[in-house]
């Protein structure tokens, strides 16, 4: 159970840190995911005035996340996110402003967790509103939160100020994420039963090189052919996939595997594969030719 | 230049897609911090070009979408999501928005997606 513990402190920090890594650019250090029980004080160490945003999980799973940081690092990372490069009165109180950009930090870091978690556990998990306040004493931190029997720390430094994400974690998620990470196992384990791909052999290192048309297919559509030549600007085509349906990987028209659609960093699309099609069902061409389907599927 | 209702529930990030829009010539000309205030505002300025935060109080920016466009079909709604919400932008895509911006974002990107969305 606490290897599934680990694992989601771990996919979930890794998360945290890009997020503020794209905020507070050089300027983000990550420590160690440190796993706990409900008897541990998560917040040990943690000297108040602090900023807390407060993120729960609305759907899928119950949970949350607290992200803890201090006045002088909510300023710094405040400033970062407006684009300068000290803010305007380290030494004053915290404006709303500046308060706003660590709840939105905090919005940010905790969509891109919950993507994170949501592909582990292979359904959509969905965040709430960040609940963010600047909190005079340890005591109203810990009035927030309800305690949970597992948390997982770790602990960030942006700009040398330290701060802290806290996952509280019930034992139900924890089962489910444990389930999801058998259940990835064994298919690794299968996986490495099928046969390889027919370039294993003499000519493979030649073939290795050769390019491939790769392209995904989000759903299909078939339209009569009155209405086809009818289509305009602004049509609409419903197509036979649900949003949250795997989309198809082709490679030189046959079916080759199925996945995620997901948004690579750089704000392009990109697909995780979920699961590599059987060899018989992959013989299957997508069309004749060694192009994407050209009459009913869509690129 | 553009006529912008800008809706995010954060204040910090309204204020940098409304400083991005002016920076690029538009005019911001309302502010809604949740789905419910974006729909009254939306149909009191009828605005060229609406920017939509996804994860919001009351009701969020998928709800606001299909008001606005059930209000108005013609309406330019242009998504701004955070890393990880791929499945709502898709959603989002699928319910009529002209495109979606991923947070946190370049000014540039915020131009050139209300560029698009009024193509």
């Amino acid at each position: 159970m606490s290897a599934a513990l680990r694992q989601l402190g771990e996919s979930t920090a890794e998360a945290v840190a890009g997020v503020l890594g794209a905020l507070a650019p050089g300027e983000v250090e990550r420590g160690a995911v440190t796993v706990a029980g409900a008897d541990t004080d998560p917040l040990a160490g943690i000297r108040a005035p602090v900023v807390v945003a407060s993120v729960s999980y609305v759907d899928g799973v119950t949970g949350g996340n607290l992200f803890v940081i201090g006045i002088a690092g909510a300023k710094r990372l405040a400033a970062s996110m407006m684009g300068l490069s000290e803010p305007e009165d380290i030494e004053g109180e915290l404006s709303e402003l500046e308060l706003s950009a660590v709840s939105e930090a905090a919005n940010q870091m905790m969509a891109v967790a919950a993507g994170a978690t949501s592909k582990v556990l292979g359904e959509e998990v969905e965040i709430g509103v960040p609940q963010t306040q600047l909190l005079a004493s340890v005591e109203e931190v810990e009035a927030l939160y309800e305690k949970t029997p597992h948390q997982a720390h770790v602990a960030f430094t942006i700009f040398g100020e330290s701060c802290r994400l806290v996952q509280l974690v019930p034992n139900a998620f924890v089962v489910r994420m444990g389930r999801a990470f058998d259940q990835q196992a064994g298919a690794l384990l299968v996986d490495h039963d099928v046969p390889g791909p027919a370039v294993d052999g003499g000519g493979g290192d030649v073939l290795r090189g050769v390019s491939l048309r790769v392209w995904a297919e989000l759903g299909r559509a078939t339209l009569p052919v009155g209405r086809a030549v009818g289509l305009a600007s602004g049509s609409i085509v419903e197509l036979d996939r649900a949003v949250d349906d795997p989309v198809d990987l082709f490679v030189n028209g046959r079916r080759f595997a199925s996945g995620r659609l997901m948004l690579a960093d750089d704000g392009e699309w990109a697909v995780q594969i979920d699961e590599i099609a059987d060899p018989a069902d992959a013989s299957a061409p997508a069309s004749a030719s060694a192009g994407p389907p050209i009459q009913e599927g869509v690129r | 230049m553009a006529r912008v209702l800008v809706v995010d529930d954060a204040a910090f990030m309204r204020k940098m897609v409304s400083d991005a829009l002016a920076g690029g010539g538009h005019e911001v000309v309302g502010e809604a911090s949740n789905g419910v205030e974006a729909y009254d505002r939306f149909q009191e300025l009828r605005p060229d070009v609406t920017t939509l935060d996804i994860t919001m109080p009351e009701k969020d920016g998928l709800a606001a979408l299909k008001d606005i466009l059930s209000f108005d079909p013609t309406a330019k709604v242009v998504m701004c999501s955070a890393l990880g919400q791929e499945a709502k932008v898709l959603e989002a895509i699928k319910g009529g928005a002209k495109d979606f911006v991923v947070k946190p974002f370049q000014a540039d990107r915020v131009l050139d997606a209300v560029s698009k969305a009024l193509a």
